[in-house]
């Protein structure tokens, strides 16, 4: 069973705080932001004013001819054709993977390789093509226009691209995708059907894709990027969206080191649990996250004691964080333990979709690099996060097992767990 | 160049050249005008662009699949293009019948002097 567990082997990431993983990590360490000014649909009187933003690729174009990104990717224009604007980083964030891992022209055509995506799908391309179709009374419309645009698009394009011969499959459950991207991809590997799977996250960070949140009364309305996005804050008021594209390639634990892959963390275990209680809010208690992280320890076989950090879900809603809070009370201050724990949202906004493993990725890079990232914008922890272990700066520690939390509509939670590698 | 609608035009972000080459025919009717536009057209949208060099001349014979390296997507992406440009639609049966270069030609020279068989779009 040994040889099928699953280790992270490369990491490719196109975010708010870096495109790359040097830069993403020196922006972690040094608790540096990602969170631009922006006035959507040039409308200043919207109170949302920040959003977290992909620097050096312009994909605001509904036309892809349009687009620019860093002269490193290559894009083909018949590959083009079909991606939706979080397509293209994600399409870059797999090019770095796949090289930060070795397997540069080495997955096309294996059978053994598999890729598990999730995004919401682009809702600006959905919506232009819909009013193009709808303006000439449905007579035609862009060839292009679903594969670009519906949720799914990512595995669509990526898998042929990729040349994809393993499973190809894409998740839907809003902010927990793609972290059940990764669990699922775990359980391939265990179960022995793949050697390894490329797993992608990505969202757009325009107005048609996070404004719609803003109806939900679900985003912050501060002045101030350090306002805005701040977890566990008494003062929060609301989540900062973000965008890009983050790529994980787990491998089992026999075929890296068939090939000499370089480990940067094992995935000791993983679970989920629902709340069955609202469609958009957590459960008051977090009971789903709970009963998540309970099964998720479990699973890899650790106490809470052992976890030394939490990467929270924590999205700097009031609801959302107090459930969060309520269930790490439950899970660790209730067994005498204090993991350090902090969500790096205050620094990257909330991407959605992308979250999960982006979060994960950062995970694998505390555990390879030797830090633990603080709550950067913290000032004034809500009272119900007392006894839990908030730093603000980064803790210059290596932690050894860390557990990721990802919470999304509808209740789904989901929780992995990530450690340093044996050896 | 800049038409009177508030979308711009599939040809906006094509070279003066062109877009020039497209007002010309519209006035003046001469098929090298419009093989211009059709040129610059199937480059944009060539898959593959080793079949196609900017400045080349594009044999009419050439056959769209199988000399320059068109799939059935490229295909209908370049009928929804000029679709979009002439503002009409174009039914599957008539897509099939593009095989050529001169296919193309012939087909949109048809549709702008008003070829009966294409529904106009109308709002």
């Amino acid at each position: 069973m040994s040889g099928h567990l699953p280790v992270v082997t490369g990491l490719g990431f196109i975010t708010p705080i870096g495109n790359d993983r040097a830069a993403v990590t020196a922006s972690l360490r040094a608790g540096r932001h990602g969170l631009s000014a922006v006035e959507f649909l040039g409308n200043p009187n919207l109170p949302v004013k920040f959003v977290g933003t992909v620097k050096d690729f312009s994909v605001d174009s509904p036309n892809c001819r349009d687009w620019t990104w860093p002269a490193r990717y290559e894009l083909p224009r018949e590959t083009l054709r079909g991606l939706a604007p979080h397509g293209v980083f994600a399409c870059c964030a797999v090019m770095q993977a796949l090289e930060d891992s070795g397997l540069a022209g080495a997955v096309a055509d294996d059978p053994r390789t598999g890729l598990f995506c999730a995004s919401a799908g682009s809702a600006m391309l959905l919506h232009h093509h819909l009013a193009q179709m709808h303006a000439v009374g449905g007579e035609r419309g862009n060839p292009m226009g679903v594969v670009s645009s519906i949720s799914g698009t990512l595995n669509f394009n990526l898998g042929a691209h990729f040349r994809i011969t393993g499973a190809v499959c894409g998740f839907v459950s809003a902010c927990a995708s793609s972290s059940h991207a990764l669990g699922y991809a775990c359980d391939e590997i265990r179960l022995g059907r793949l050697d390894r799977v490329i797993v992608v996250g990505a969202e757009e960070h325009n107005a048609d894709t996070v404004l719609p949140f803003m109806g939900m009364r679900a985003l912050s309305r501060a002045a101030d990027p350090r306002l805005a996005s701040r977890p566990f804050d008494a003062e929060r008021d609301g989540f900062v969206g973000a965008g890009g594209a983050v790529a994980l390639i787990v491998e089992s634990a026999d075929a890296a080191a068939k090939r000499g892959a370089r480990v940067l963390a094992e995935v000791a275990g993983w679970a989920q649990s629902a709340d069955g209680h609202s469609v958009a809010m957590s459960h008051p208690e977090g009971a789903g996250l709970r009963r998540a992280m309970t099964a998720a320890l479990a699973d890899a076989g650790v106490t809470p004691a052992e976890i030394d950090y939490v990467n929270a879900h924590a999205t700097s809603t009031p609801v959302g964080d107090r459930a969060e809070i309520t269930a790490l009370q439950a899970v660790f201050s209730a067994a005498g333990a204090h993991p350090r724990i902090s969500s790096t949202k205050g620094l990257t906004g909330h991407p959605l979709s992308m979250s999960g493993v982006m979060e994960a990725a950062f995970c694998a890079l505390a555990i390879a690099d030797g830090f633990i990232p603080g709550n950067a914008h913290l000032v004034n922890p809500d009272p119900a996060c007392a006894g839990l272990n908030l730093p603000v700066a980064t803790v210059e520690e290596s932690p050894r097992v860390v557990l990721n939390n990802s919470s999304g509509f509808g209740g789904s939670n989901v929780c992995h767990v990530l450690r340093r590698p044996a050896g | 160049m800049s038409s009177s609608s508030s979308t711009p035009s599939p040809l906006a972000r094509f070279p003066a050249p062109v877009r020039d080459a497209y007002q010309n025919f519209l006035a003046l009717h001469q098929p090298a005008d419009l093989h211009l536009v059709i040129e610059a057209v199937l480059l944009d949208f060539v898959p593959k662009g080793k079949a196609l060099s900017v400045g080349s001349s594009i044999p009419a014979e050439s056959r769209l699949v199988e000399d320059l390296g068109f799939d059935s997507l490229a295909v209908a992406e370049i009928v929804f293009f000029f679709e979009d440009l002439l503002q009409v639609s174009i039914p599957t049966h008539e897509v099939a019948s593009l095989q050529t270069v001169k296919d193309l030609q012939t087909f949109v020279e048809r549709k702008l002097a008003g070829g009966a068989q294409a529904p106009v779009a109308t709002r």
